[in-house]
C-alpha cells in the first residue's frame, strides 16, 4: 500500500505544482496568444503519446486516431453541456466555482471510457490483420465515426433540453452544423495535469515487464509468442489505452474550443499524430513530446515571422528533409537522455555534430535518386 | 521412468504435401536427443508442431501429463511456452532493436507476478518484479558470457553471440524441455566446441531435457544420447549415435543409394555443408 502511495507521489506533486501555478495566474503571463499555443501543444502531446502506445510500442500501424479523439470530444462536450443544464439548469460560467470543474473531470473520464470502448472494438481486428490491412481498418473506423456524428440532430438549446430524456440527448450532437456553446473549462492546469499523467504512465509502462512485452510484439511477433508473451492481449491493451488517452485529449479539445465540427476530425487530424510519432521516433516518449511541440508550435512561429502563407510548404519540406536525414525519427527508439549517455552516446553525439555533412550527402543522394542520374 | 515429453504418432499435411507423417517421440527427463535429416525433411516443422505454431492433423503432444497440442484443441504458442517448452529459431529471431538484457527479460515475463495496473502505479510488487527479472536475466547472461554486453543492441552482436543469446532467452522462460533449432549454424569450430560445453552445462544446471536439430554431425554424434533421423517427414531410424552412423537407410538418405565404407565420413561432411545452405534457404 505504501508502495502504491509512493508510486502516486510524483503525479500528486506535479499536479499540486500545476495547481498553484494556475491559481497564482502563472499561465496568463505568457499572454493569451502563447497560452493558447501551450494548450494546443499539451493536447497534441497527449494525442501523440497515446498513438505512440499502439504505433510505437506494439508496432501496429493505426491511422485512425482522429476517430477516438472525435468520440472523446463529442462525449466530453455533450456531458458538460447537457450535464450542466440537466443538473443545474445552467452551465459552468454561471455556476458557483468548483462545480463546473467536477463535471469537467467526470466528462473527461467518460470521454476516455467511450473512446476506450471503441478502441477495444478496433483492437479486435488487429489480432488478425497486420500492416496495411490494419491501417485501412483503422482509417475506415475513423471515417465511420465522423460520418455517424454528421448524421446527428442539431444541438438543443437550454429550454429544449428539459423536453428530452437524458439518454436521447446523445442524438443531438450538432450533425453537419457546429456543436457550439460547450463550456470552455479547459485551462493550463487541466491540460498539463493530463500531460503529466500520460507521460508518467507511458514511461512506467515502457520501463516495466508489460511494456517490454508490448515492445516484443513490435520487434518479432513469432518470437514474442514463442517466449510466452500473450501477443493478442497486449495488442488489444495497447489499443484500449491509446484510445482512452485520445478520448481524454478529445474532451480537452472540445472544452478548450467551445465548439465542435465533425469535419475537423478527418484523416488530416489522424495524420498529424502519426507525424509526431514517426518524427519523434517509434516508441520514444521524449521524442514524441518534442515532435509534438515542434509540429504544433511551428505554425505559430511562422505566423509570428510573417511566413504564414508558406506554412504548408515549409512544413512539408522540413518533414521530407528530416525523414531523409533521420528516417528513424529524432531519437530513434531511445529516450532523449539515453541517446547521448555512455560510450555509445558519445559516438552518437559525434555523429550528430558531423551531421551538416551527412545532411548534405543525404539530401544529395535523395536528389539524385529523384532526378534519376 | 515415464516420459516427460510424449508425442503420439503425429501427422501434418500442407495441401497434398505430407510434411510430417506418423512422427512419434518419447523424451525422458534429462535426455539429450538429436533430430537430424536432410534439408526439407520436416525437422523444423516438427518443432513448430511441438510449440503450437501448427496444429497436427492427427496425433498429440503431451508434456508432463499436460496435453499441449492436439487436432481439436491446440494450445497457443505462448501457453505452450508457459507449460515449459522453449525453443530457439533456425533463422535467428531476436528482438533485434532491443538490448541484450531486454531480450532475456522479455522471456521472463510469462513468470511475472506483478499486474499491469501495478506497473503503472509502480507498486512494491512491481518494483520487486523488475529487480527479480533483472537479476535473473543477468544471471543467465553471465552463464552465456554475455553479461558484459547486456546494454548493447541485439542486432549488433556477432553472429555466434546472437545464437547464444537466443538460447539464453529460451532458458529465461524457465523451461522443462528446450528445443534447439540448429544452434551451431554459422559458428566457427571454436565456437562450436564452446557451444557443446555450454549445452551440457545448462542441461545439468537446469535439469533440462533437450531436443536438438543440428546439421553438424560431429556435434550431434558427440553430445546426443539418442538420435532420431527423419527424411521426407518419416522417421527412418532411431538409436544411439554409433548405430545411426552405420545405418544403411540414413546413409542412403544423405548420400543416395549404394552405401560403401566411406559413407560414414561422407555423411558428416554432407551435413556440415548443408548447414549453411539450409539456414540460408529457409530464412
Amino acid at each position: 500500500m505504501t508502495g502504491t502511495l509512493k508510486g502516486l507521489l510524483p503525479i500528486a506533486i506535479g499536479i499540486a505544482i500545476l495547481f498553484v501555478f494556475q491559481a497564482v495566474g502563472g499561465p496568463s503571463m505568457f499572454g493569451a496568444y502563447q497560452e493558447d499555443a501551450l494548450l494546443v501543444i499539451g493536447i497534441n502531446i497527449v494525442l501523440g503519446l497515446s498513438l505512440n502506445i499502439v504505433n510505437g510500442f506494439t508496432g501496429q500501424f493505426s491511422i485512425g486516431h482522429a476517430g477516438f479523439m472525435a468520440l472523446g470530444a463529442y462525449a466530453g462536450g455533450a456531458i458538460t453541456y447537457y450535464g450542466a443544464i440537466k443538473l443545474w439548469g445552467s452551465y459552468p460560467p454561471e455556476l458557483p466555482p468548483g462545480t463546473g470543474d467536477l463535471l469537467f473531470v467526470v466528462a473527461l473520464v467518460c470521454a476516455g471510457l467511450v473512446a476506450a470502448g471503441a478502441g477495444y472494438l478496433v483492437g479486435l481486428p488487429s489480432l488478425r490483420l497486420r500492416g496495411d490491412y490494419l491501417a485501412i481498418v483503422t482509417l475506415g473506423f475513423a471515417e465511420i465515426i465522423r460520418i455517424i456524428i454528421t448524421q446527428t440532430e442539431p444541438v438543443l438549446s437550454k429550454q429544449e433540453v428539459s423536453q428530452h430524456s437524458t439518454l436521447s440527448l446523445f442524438k443531438y450532437l450538432g450533425g453537419k452544423s457546429i456543436f457550439d456553446r460547450i463550456p470552455r473549462v479547459t485551462n493550463f492546469f487541466w491540460v498539463y495535469s493530463v500531460v503529466l499523467i500520460v507521460i508518467v504512465v507511458c514511461y512506467r509502462l515502457k520501463q516495466s515487464t508489460h511494456g517490454r512485452a508490448m515492445l516484443s510484439v513490435r520487434e518479432n511477433e513469432i518470437a514474442a509468442e514463442a517466449m510466452g508473451v500473450h501477443t493478442t492481449r497486449f495488442k488489444v491493451r495497447a489499443f484500449v489505452m491509446a484510445a482512452f488517452f485520445a478520448g481524454v485529449a478529445g474532451g480537452l479539445y472540445a472544452m478548450k474550443l467551445g465548439n465542435l465540427d465533425a469535419n475537423r476530425f478527418d484523416f488530416q487530424r489522424s495524420f498529424e499524430s502519426i507525424v509526431m510519432v514517426v518524427l519523434g521516433g517509434m516508441g520514444s516518449i521524449s521524442g514524441v513530446c518534442l515532435a509534438a511541440v515542434l509540429v504544433t508550435y511551428a505554425p505559430y512561429l511562422l505566423r509570428d515571422v510573417g511566413l504564414d502563407q508558406y506554412r504548408m510548404v515549409i512544413y512539408s519540406l522540413s518533414l521530407v528533409v528530416l525523414m531523409v536525414v533521420r528516417p528513424q525519427g529524432l531519437f530513434g527508439m531511445h529516450e532523449a537522455w539515453t541517446v547521448f549517455a555512455g560510450e555509445a552516446g558519445r559516438r552518437r553525439w559525434q555523429s550528430f555534430i558531423g551531421t551538416p555533412k551527412r545532411w548534405y550527402l543525404g539530401v544529395r543522394a535523395y536528389a539524385r535518386k529523384v532526378v534519376g542520374t | 521412468m515415464s516420459a516427460l515429453l510424449e508425442v503420439a504418432p503425429m501427422s501434418l499435411s500442407f495441401g497434398g504435401l505430407k510434411a510430417v507423417c506418423d512422427f512419434s517421440l518419447e523424451l525422458a527427463k534429462g535426455e539429450l536427443v538429436g533430430l537430424i535429416g536432410p534439408n526439407g525433411a520436416g525437422k523444423t516443422t516438427i518443432f513448430n508442431l511441438l510449440t503450437g505454431v501448427y496444429t497436427p492433423d492427427v496425433g498429440s503432444v503431451t508434456l508432463a501429463g499436460k496435453l499441449l497440442n492436439h487436432p481439436e484443441r491446440g494450445l497457443r504458442p505462448f501457453e505452450i511456452a508457459a507449460a515449459g517448452m522453449a525453443r530457439t529459431f533456425q533463422n535467428i529471431r531476436l528482438f533485434a532493436d532491443l538490448s541484450v538484457l531486454d531480450n532475456v527479460r522479455i522471456a521472463t515475463h510469462l513468470r511475472a507476478r506483478s499486474t499491469f495496473w501495478g506497473a503503472l502505479l509502480k507498486t512494491t510488487a512491481a518494483r520487486k518484479e523488475e529487480s527479480r527479472q533483472r537479476s535473473h536475466a543477468m544471471e543467465l547472461l553471465d552463464i552465456f558470457g554475455l553479461a558484459g554486453r547486456a546494454d548493447e543492441v541485439a542486432r549488433f552482436l556477432p553472429y555466434g553471440d546472437q545464437r547464444r543469446l537466443e538460447i539464453a532467452r529460451a532458458l529465461a522462460t524457465d523451461p522443462k524441455v528446450l528445443l534447439l533449432d540448429e544452434p551451431a549454424a554459422g559458428m566457427n569450430p571454436q565456437e562450436k566446441i564452446a557451444l557443446k560445453g555450454l549445452i551440457q552445462l545448462v542441461r545439468e544446471r537446469f535439469g533440462l531435457t533437450v531436443l536438438l536439430i543440428e546439421h553438424d554431425m560431429g556435434l550431434v554424434m558427440d553430445i546426443c544420447e539418442r538420435i532420431v533421423v527423419i527424411d521426407h517427414g518419416v522417421v527412418i531410424a532411431r538409436g544411439k549415435p554409433s548405430e545411426i552412423q552405420v545405418d544403411a537407410k540414413v546413409i542412403e538418405a544423405y548420400l543416395g543409394a549404394a552405401p560403401d565404407a566411406a559413407g560414414e565420413a561422407g555423411a558428416g561432411e554432407a551435413g556440415a555443408g548443408e548447414a549453411a545452405t539450409d539456414s540460408g534457404a529457409k530464412a
